[in-house]
């Protein structure tokens, strides 16, 4: 059995939050079959208060003020930073747009481990608050589809699972704080996605003008209804393309969707009945009630999200991490490797590889390789389901040949594989090479072209590797 | 008579009884938990398709049932035979058929012989134990742990002596796991293991043999390590699934507790070719440790 320390850190466009969560691994296989090493538990053993974000000027973030919180902390958790294995430090929402979200995340780098993610896009984000929420372990534990919306300050975060897979994700500038009023009801900021909508339905609003309950009821009664669209239940309008976030995934499954859950701040407001509509001084509580009295979302089968506003944070800290599969190959010191460029073989390519032709994947590789900065590269493939083992070792003689071919002399082969093969396409690539070269075959990942993957130290005797899947905002 | 006249019978009768009793209808018919949902369109099957067949099980076969969708979720966790609907205290004609259907191909599985053509590709030779028809094998567990004579003198005269690894297949209980797997997990296993510069002895396939006949194996071929690949008594959900029984200086009357076992090979368990690869490291750990089975510290 092994235990693992792991930290969250939350900066998002309202709040600041760092969660420290303990995950067990042991292996759950028999005796009398192969190792199968699994997460048995995560415990939350820490969380912090809910910090507002400290912002200079709106547009910047107080990286030294966020440094000081975080410090305070892990004080307060009883932890130093050189004890932290795993995690992830992410920037979310409007906030990772602002000005200097990267040099923020610099100053932090020394409390986030040897091996942290420390950059996310507003895709990631949707599938790190799904998993926090509780959303995706429900998909798994129902075997339905479950989505999630995390509607926080400045973004509502959407995910669609089904039965533990992420089958959609998307994101649209709809948020609690779009719209700031002061203790008066005198409106202080619009964002620009809220204006869009008031314009669009012709709520007048301005910055010093006083903010009425009829106005901007109309203006969260669109953004409700847009995220009713957003997910399906409503046919999709142009106004709503207008507000989802720009470097966000357009394509959301239009597939029956069994089960909803809401996450993030404004969750709480949904359920709300307080009488002070501006206890907060922004829309998130009009919101959340003009998610609950949407006709379209009343329809759907609602359940309970087990984290709200500390989803994103749980997520990141809790399920950032995942394990290869236990049978794995890999050359001695060859991790832990960070930041690792993937390149997924396209369908035809992969093909061509386990015929054992070369040449399509010399071609994508060398192209690959001139548009990336990095000189080393994880290969994905899908892999054949029950292989025989020449059709392993044709494959593996192209990987190595193209790795000779293309790769600089001192990069590692490294191939990731959806399909249980990796063992003995290990031992099929290694016996093709010339055994200069270091070698790692590792499966049950699911990876996408562009992502990027930290690999960690091996864990349990060797038998499994952490990997953490992870798309560059600031590539 | 139609069913739902039957059923508005029964109703009929239990509400008039439940009355005499002192019962009071509710104003409002309760409504049932979830209301049942539009029935779920039924695939056409072509007319002649397999009932054993695992596109076929997936349809659930229960008439009207109240949340169709949670019942497909449920079906999805289990390969047990559940939402089969019955008729009267009986099982369905077609889940009867199919419950046939699977226990014949589980005796199959243990009745056949492995595919001469395969094990003349793999270019093994054949060595049998003391039982010389499949109803021996299957009464006297005792013949097949001992090889028969003939048996003993071809392997001295076959095998290399004195390997670090011998393997070998053997029918077991299920001839259909060998046919399945074998082909697929012995080039892993013999490249593996000469990679890591073990010798490996003369592969061959033993008939009517049971796992204990390896110990014998063991003491003829002098290896350090034996390792029998044999088909694992079939089941009603698969009839693939093979074993490999590995044990570090075997010799007869060995205690079992010294076999490390690693079984679940089929395609839809572990797959062949990653239990061969997985098997290699395992001998490899036996040949440093010099033990196997429960000496074999995890």
């Amino acid at each position: 059995m092994s235990k693992i320390l792991s930290v969250g850190i939350d900066i998002g466009t309202t709040t600041t939050q760092v969660i420290f969560s303990r995950i067990t691994i042991d292996n759950t296989a028999s005796y009398f079959t192969v190792p199968r090493i699994s997460v048995l538990d995560k415990e939350i053993i820490y969380q912090s208060p809910v910090f507002f974000t400290p912002l200079k000027q709106q547009v910047f973030i107080d990286g030294d003020k966020v440094r000081d919180i975080v410090a305070a902390e892990f004080q307060k958790a009883g932890f130093q930073p050189s004890q932290v294995d795993t995690g992830a430090v992410i920037i979310t929402g409007e906030a990772a747009r602002k000005e200097n979200s990267k040099t923020v995340l610099d100053t932090l780098s020394d409390f986030a481990g040897d091996f942290v993610v420390s950059t996310a896009g507003p895709d990631l984000e949707s599938v790190i608050s799904g998993k926090g929420s509780g959303a995706y372990q429900y998909s798994i534990d129902n075997l339905c589809t479950v989505v999630n919306l995390d509607i926080g300050g400045g973004t509502t975060n959407i995910a669609l699972f089904d039965s533990g897979k992420v089958i959609a994700k998307t994101c649209y500038d709809i948020g609690g704080r779009l719209i700031r009023l002061d203790k008066d009801g005198t409106i202080q900021y619009i964002a620009p996605s809220a204006q869009l909508i008031a314009d669009q339905i012709g709520a007048r609003i301005a910055v010093g003008s006083k903010g009425d309950v009829s106005t901007l009821s109309r203006i969260t009664d669109a953004m409700a209804d847009i995220l009713a669209q957003s997910v399906g239940l409503k046919e999709f309008t142009p106004l709503a393309e207008g507000v989802r976030t720009r470097t966000s995934s357009k394509d959301m499954l239009r597939q029956p969707i069994e089960r909803i859950c809401f996450s993030g701040g404004v969750a709480d407001c949904v359920k709300s009945t307080s009488d002070d509509l501006f206890a907060f001084g922004d829309i998130g509580i009009l919101l959340g009630r003009s998610i609950r009295s949407n006709p379209y979302f009343a329809k759907a089968r609602q359940i309970e999200a087990s984290q709200t506003i500390r989803a994103t944070v749980v997520g990141a800290g809790t399920y950032t991490m995942n394990l290869s599969g236990s049978t794995i190959y890999y050359s001695r010191g060859i991790f832990p490797l960070k930041n690792t460029p993937v390149y997924k073989l396209p369908a035809n390519v992969e093909e061509a590889v386990f015929k054992g032709e070369g040449q399509p994947l010399m071609e994508g590789l060398e192209w690959f390789m001139s548009q990336s900065s990095s000189s080393q590269i994880i290969l994905a493939v899908k892999g054949p389901h029950n292989p025989t083992f020449q059709t392993l070792e044709l494959a593996a003689g192209c990987l190595v040949k193209c790795a000779e071919a293309v790769l600089p002399a001192d990069a590692p082969l490294i191939v990731i594989s959806e399909e249980d093969i990796a063992k003995a396409l290990g031992i099929a690539m290694s016996n093709a090479s010339d055994k200069k070269r270091k070698i790692a075959s590792i499966d049950s990942v699911s990876v996408e072209d562009g992502d990027y993957l930290d690999i960690g130290s091996p864990l349990m005797d060797g038998l499994v590797v952490p990997v953490i899947v992870k798309t560059l905002l600031f590539g | 008579m139609e069913r739902d006249e039957l059923v508005a019978l029964i109703t009929a009768e239990v509400i008039a009884q439940l009355k005499k009793a002192g019962w009071k209808a509710p104003d409002k018919p309760v409504p049932p938990p979830f209301a049942p949902q539009e029935k779920a369109e039924k695939k056409e099957l072509p007319p002649d398709f397999d009932i054993a067949s695992e596109e076929v099980k997936k349809i659930p076969l229960l008439e009207n049932p109240i949340d169709p969708t949670e019942l497909s979720h449920m079906k999805k966790r289990t390969t047990a035979r559940i939402g089969v609907g019955k008729c009267g205290a009986r099982l369905n004609t077609q889940t009867m058929l199919t419950l046939r259907a699977d226990h014949a191909k589980a005796r199959d599985a243990v009745m056949k012989d492995v595919d001469e053509n395969l094990l003349k590709s793999m270019n093994l030779f054949s060595v049998k134990t003391q039982c010389d028809t499949k109803d021996t094998f299957i009464t006297r567990p005792d013949l097949g742990r001992k090889l028969s004579e003939e048996g003993v003198a071809t392997l001295k005269e076959k095998c290399a002596k004195n390997p670090d690894v011998q393997i070998y297949a053997a029918d077991g209980l299920s001839s259909t796991a060998i046919n399945a797997n074998l082909d697929k997990i012995m080039p892993v296993l013999v490249k593996g293991l000469e990679s890591k510069g073990l010798t490996v002895g003369t592969p061959f396939f033993m008939k009517y043999g049971r796992v204990a006949a390896e110990d014998q194996v063991a003491e003829i071929v002098g290896a350090k390590v034996v390792c029998v690949l044999i088909g694992e008594r079939p089941g009603l959900a698969t009839s693939e699934s093979m074993s490999a029984y590995i044990v570090y200086n075997a010799h007869v009357g060995i205690p079992e507790s010294k076999r490390t076992v690693v079984s679940n090979i089929h395609k839809d368990g572990l797959s062949a070719v990653e239990a061969g690869a997985y098997i290699v490291e395992v001998i490899e750990k036996i040949l440093a440790a010099k033990a196997s089975g429960v000496d074999l510290v995890k």
